[in-house]
């Protein structure tokens, strides 16, 4: 767990609260479901040591191993 | 959704950064390492995919032709067959853009601003992409007319100014190993122009649709002249020596020196390099903003930019410890994953579509 990248994603979600949700009172519920789920994606994933993690990248380069490994020669 | 129309020459001007941006910088040493003196013929056949890419994707707007690729592959293949296409377009939208940040910021921490920590760099440069995506498409087509100019003069300065420089012959043996090593030079440039294929999301918002498959061949052909010309520049100064350089235009920068007053021109090239990078993400950006937005089917798409800002800055990190890693897999990963995405499943979706409208056109 990294606190300090944590903690400033959490200062940020913070700010795009503050400044995007006076603007969306007007929208559908959908929407704001939308917003503060990806939010809440975005906070998740900033606890984790992301650089030294599997991910989508990592599966895909694996997935491509045979090609990156015709490529290297 | 979007309200805002562009020109298809806006369209041309922002996708010319959009492809270019990155190329120019790390594509030469790249395709240098397989085609040796004749790296220069690489971007002319990686082109090829680049005609064909646009040719699919104005043909299936032309079929569907208010809707991006998010929404025509629901209705060609069905609700959820579409979404998970449209969820795969996403993430790997997601997934490129958070790698083009990462080059981004990679090299300005390489080159200038050593001690600066990378997480900084890449958040700004979100941030700033996350203004003009939330603008709207009229502001990014816009910025990419105000920055074009920025963007192209200084490559051709750099052009005249390094020419005295030339060593003409460093371009022989023309095809001395015969046509192979071009061949597989052209696999990495090839994943550079199947991102012409982001064009679906700008046809449906042009004021002359008709111009649309027009300029989107011409901006391949401008892209393809202009990476060959960078090419021939490297080559002319630095030779074999191209594939040891991690940005050999750089290097060939550093080469200016004019009356012992104009020198150190590497600047220049970062100026190409963060306004190209600047345009070229919030192009994708703006494509993953609607993309997202119409796969949820959201009312608008502005309401999310943050979120999928903070989104790019983790995918920028995540799985990529070195730039070690992100070299392999720019190499050995995205020119074939662009391709099957960018590509193949288009092509796919096409050959579906026209298929079903021939039924269609029989039963009636």
């Amino acid at each position: 767990m990294r606190w300090g990248a944590f903690f400033s994603v959490m200062v940020i979600v913070a700010l795009i609260i503050l400044y995007e949700w006076p603007k969306m009172k007007q929208n559908p519920k959908k929407d704001k479901m939308a917003f503060f789920t990806l939010l809440f994606i975005g906070l998740v994933l900033s606890m984790f040591d992301l650089p030294h993690m599997g991910g989508p990248t990592a599966w895909i380069q694996s997935l491509f191993r045979p090609f990156g490994r015709f490529m290297e020669k | 959704m979007e309200k805002g129309k562009i020109s298809s020459l806006q369209m041309a001007i922002m996708m010319y950064p959009g492809i270019v941006a990155t190329a120019i910088l790390s594509v030469p040493s790249i395709t240098a390492k397989y085609a040796k003196t004749d790296f220069w013929l690489s971007p002319i056949l990686a082109s090829l995919i680049g005609y064909m890419t646009v040719y699919i994707a104005y043909k299936l707007h032309k079929l569907y032709p208010k809707q991006t690729v998010i929404q025509f592959s629901e209705q060609i293949i069905g609700r959820f067959a579409g979404k998970i296409i449209g969820f795969l377009f996403l993430v790997f939208y997601i997934q490129i853009t958070g790698n083009m940040l990462r080059q981004y910021a990679e090299f300005v921490v390489d080159s200038f601003l050593v001690n600066t920590p990378i997480s900084l760099i890449i958040a700004l440069m979100a941030l700033l992409c996350s203004f003009i995506v939330r603008g709207g498409l009229e502001a990014l087509g816009r910025a990419a007319q105000l920055f074009f100019p920025i963007f192209t003069l200084p490559l051709l300065f750099l052009i005249i100014l390094v020419f005295p420089d030339f060593e003409f012959k460093n371009i022989f043996p023309i095809l001395g190993e015969g046509m192979m090593p071009p061949i597989k030079g052209a696999i990495v440039p090839g994943g550079w122009f199947t991102e012409f294929f982001l064009i679906t999301f700008f046809l449906p918002f042009l004021t002359d649709q008709k111009k649309g498959m027009k300029y989107g061949m011409m901006t391949v052909f401008v892209v393809m002249m202009t990476l060959v010309v960078v090419n021939l520049i490297v080559l002319f100064i630095l030779g074999l020596a191209t594939s040891f350089k991690v940005y050999p235009l750089m290097s060939v920068g550093r080469y200016i020196s004019l009356g012992g007053f104009f020198e150190h021109l590497e600047s220049a090239v970062m100026a190409i390099w963060v306004v190209g990078a600047f345009i070229k993400i919030s192009v994708f950006y703006y494509g993953i903003a609607l993309g997202t937005a119409q796969w949820l089917n959201l009312s608008d798409y502005r309401p999310i930019v943050w979120s999928l800002g903070i989104l790019l800055v983790i995918f920028s990190f995540w799985s990529l410890p070195s730039t070690v890693e992100l070299h392999k897999y720019s190499v050995g990963t995205f020119p074939l994953l662009g391709l099957l995405i960018q590509m193949i499943i288009p092509l796919f979706l096409l050959g579906i579509a026209v298929m079903r409208k021939r039924k269609r056109q029989g039963s009636e």
